[in-house]
């Protein structure tokens, strides 16, 4: 098991020069295809509204050539440093290391989440950087039921999180119900969506699954655009209820919290409950999830992602589990949406793009699909990082792209790429996704 | 064995189809309670499709499939899992990424059973199959082609079935391994009394192992007779044996 990548290594090294030239042409090709319109053409609308058009050849020589260097650069470092060898580079001895830090990993970052308001009372804009963090780990943690566990894979997610958002915000404004009554019916209302959407899809698997589920989102999207009357259409819904402390409002006011507890009121407050209720309905997510894989049901998600056949012959039935996985994930996107809505004081539809689902999406995938500590991390790299190269502005796509096509290439299996078995004789025994790769008898 | 009155599965002129390719043509099957049944076919012949009809997976057309007397032709496929009937698929099709302790509690999953009775299954399948346990916290797919065909058959015993089929057990098998499998089924047949399905290539193996067994030819079954005597069959023999897999 171990020699074999050993050898495959050294065949690809030596078989290099023309591969990593042939690789590089082909790459420079396309790109010379893609970009000879996008930038080696330049329009314009002239003085009088005619249009202009100059060539700027020169520039697309030079992004072509940009392409054919970086893809010998890629190959290189993808042969060099890349998966195959990476088990030699790093010793047992550190591996060892790794396994035992990895068990402290999840406590230390819960502790340290636990304390992040009393740590930056005073800074606002990381306790705001943190909420918006959290929303996407219990977004990724609801999506990975769907995608990580079910193996479904699922573009519209954000369909979901915008019925959340949209029941809560509704509801509250129309009849005025509290956040707490609001809360779990937007769930309810979500996985019933997810239903919906599952049933049509249930022979579809893969790309096909993906087309339709993308189409989902943007159906919900139109008609939350097009619902004039329901849903304001692009002007949104406003003046959402704030949520209240089990009915004690967060305000200035004589029935304050601050009030009460006769502390003096600071905007703060409010801030540092939407941060532990967050962090709380993430945590009921984790829970659930974990809980839910060490029974049938979660069982019968993960063998439905591994073989379907299989899971048929053995008396599971493939519709209510893919169901209960669709309206499971959804209704954690739902409960992420109540809260959206209720943070943010304002929906519109502009919050419900496809980018938010593809985000989801790659943060479930970058951290290892299945795995919940990844899903975490994963989602502070993502959210987190996105504003640490906010300094970089036009250029913080593409270090971001670069970042991630990086990862893959390290870690293809994500962050965390090993999942934990749920049926143990004795002992709990995690086992290294580096030690024990898929499938080769 | 003398077949009892009412045989354990009884299939009657079944014919199922893929879209407009008719793949059995009027298949009449019995198999008895605490028999091993062999099944043996060229390729394309229809064993499998045999197998997976009585599953449900291609629906049988016309025709019947009786088990303990009671039609189960239109019974929905994953509710013959609770039947009692057990399948270990071709080409094993355990679950790769998951352990070995899951994929056999995914056999269990499937029926109703008490923790005593899941326990003491497990404890009969290690008895079998040894190396199951030494692996059991590895993940499925980092077994061997013989520890997943083993994994395959474990699982299946999980859901403690009455009925157990078996598709093509040797399937790319080293001899010797093979060997352990047929002597598992043998030995799992004669202790605990469990009927057996077994579909087969290996024809030597398969009707040495079987009390009784029945040969497809395009979708028809063209004999039948004890194992000792199909073996003896010239027509056999040519077919099946000297111009294929010598014992």
């Amino acid at each position: 098991m171990t020699a074999i990548p050993h050898e495959t290594t050294k065949a690809r090294r030596t078989a290099g020069i023309p591969f990593l030239l042939k690789t590089a042409f082909i790459n420079a090709l396309i790109a010379l295809v893609l970009f000879s319109l996008m930038i080696g053409i330049r329009t314009e609308a002239g003085s009088d509204g005619q249009l202009t058009y100059w060539t700027r050849f020169g520039d697309l020589a030079s992004i072509v050539a940009a392409v054919f260097g970086g893809s010998i650069v890629i190959e290189l470092l993808r042969q060099w440093i890349g998966p195959t060898g990476a088990e030699k580079l790093v010793p047992p001895s550190v591996q060892s290391g790794m396994s035992f830090i990895g068990r402290y990993v999840a406590p230390a970052l819960l502790i340290f989440t636990l304390l992040v308001p009393v740590i930056f009372y005073d800074q606002r804009y990381i306790l705001d950087l943190a909420i918006l963090v959290l929303t996407y780990v219990m977004l990724g943690w609801g999506l990975n039921v769907v995608v990580g566990l079910a193996g479904l894979l699922d573009l519209g997610y954000v369909a979901f999180y915008a019925v959340g958002a949209y029941s809560y915000a509704l509801l509250a404004t129309n009849f005025g119900w509290s956040f707490w009554v609001c809360l779990p019916l937007a769930g309810i209302l979500a996985a019933f969506w997810g239903m919906l959407l599952g049933f049509p899809v249930l022979r579809l698997r893969g790309d096909y699954l993906a087309i339709v589920t993308l189409a989902f989102g943007e159906i919900i999207r139109l008609v939350i655009i097009n619902w004039q009357s329901l849903t304001g259409g692009p002007n949104g819904v406003s003046g959402i209820p704030r949520p209240t402390f089990f009915g004690i409002p967060l305000d200035n006011s004589d029935d304050g919290l601050a009030a009460k507890l006769g502390i003096e009121y600071s905007p703060t407050h409010r801030i540092v409950f939407l941060f532990y209720l967050i962090l709380a309905l993430a945590l009921l997510t984790n829970w659930v999830t974990i809980r839910l894989r060490r029974l049938p049901i979660g069982r019968a998600w993960e063998a439905l992602r591994e073989d379907e056949v299989a899971c048929r012959a053995l008396g599971i039935n493939t519709t209510t589990t893919k169901l209960t996985a669709f309206a499971t994930g959804a209704m954690f996107g739902g409960f992420a949406g109540a809260f959206f809505a209720t943070r943010q004081g304002f929906i519109s539809p502009e919050s419900f793009t496809f980018q938010e689902s593809a985000l989801v999406l790659a943060i479930v995938v970058l951290g290892g699909m299945g795995s919940q500590l990844g899903v975490a991390l994963a989602a502070l790299a993502m959210i987190g990082g996105f504003e640490l190269f906010r300094s970089l502005e036009t250029y913080r796509m593409l270090v971001f792209g670069m970042a991630m096509v990086l990862i893959m290439i390290w870690r293809p299996r994500g962050l965390i790429g090993h999942r934990a078995p749920t049926v143990y004789l004795t002992k709990a025994n995690a086992i290294s996704s580096d030690l024990v790769k898929e499938g080769h008898g | 064995m003398t077949p009892a009155s009412t045989p354990l599965l009884a299939i009657r002129g079944l014919r199922a189809a893929y879209g407009k390719i008719e793949a059995l043509k009027g298949v009449d099957v019995a198999i008895n309670a605490g028999e091993i049944v062999a099944l043996i076919g060229a390729n394309g012949a229809g064993k499998s499709t045999l197998m997976m009809t009585i599953f449900g997976k291609p629906r049988a057309r016309s025709g019947q499939i009786l088990y303990e007397g009671r039609d189960i032709t239109d019974v929905p496929t994953h509710e013959i899992a609770h039947l009692r009937i057990a399948q270990s698929p071709e080409g094993r099709r355990i679950f790769p990424r998951m352990s070995v302790a899951e994929n056999l509690q995914m056999g269990a999953d499937a029926t109703e059973c008490t923790d005593a009775e899941r326990e003491a299954t497990l404890e009969r399948v290690f008895t079998l199959f040894p190396r199951l346990k030494e692996r059991y916290v590895q993940r499925g797919g980092t077994l061997s082609g013989g520890e997943q065909q083993m994994l395959a058959i474990g699982r299946a015993l999980m859901s403690r079935p009455r009925l157990l089929m078996l598709d093509e057990p040797s399937l790319g098998l080293a001899p010797l391994i093979a060997r352990q499998i047929f002597d598992a089924i043998r030995t799992l047949n004669r202790q605990d009394g469990l009927t057996v399905l077994i579909v087969e290539q290996n024809a030597n193996h398969a009707l040495k192992l079987a009390h009784r067994g029945y040969v497809m030819v395009n979708g028809l079954i063209t004999l039948a007779g004890t194992g000792a005597e199909l073996l003896q069959r010239p027509e056999i023999r040519a077919a099946y044996l000297e111009g294929g897999r010598h014992g």
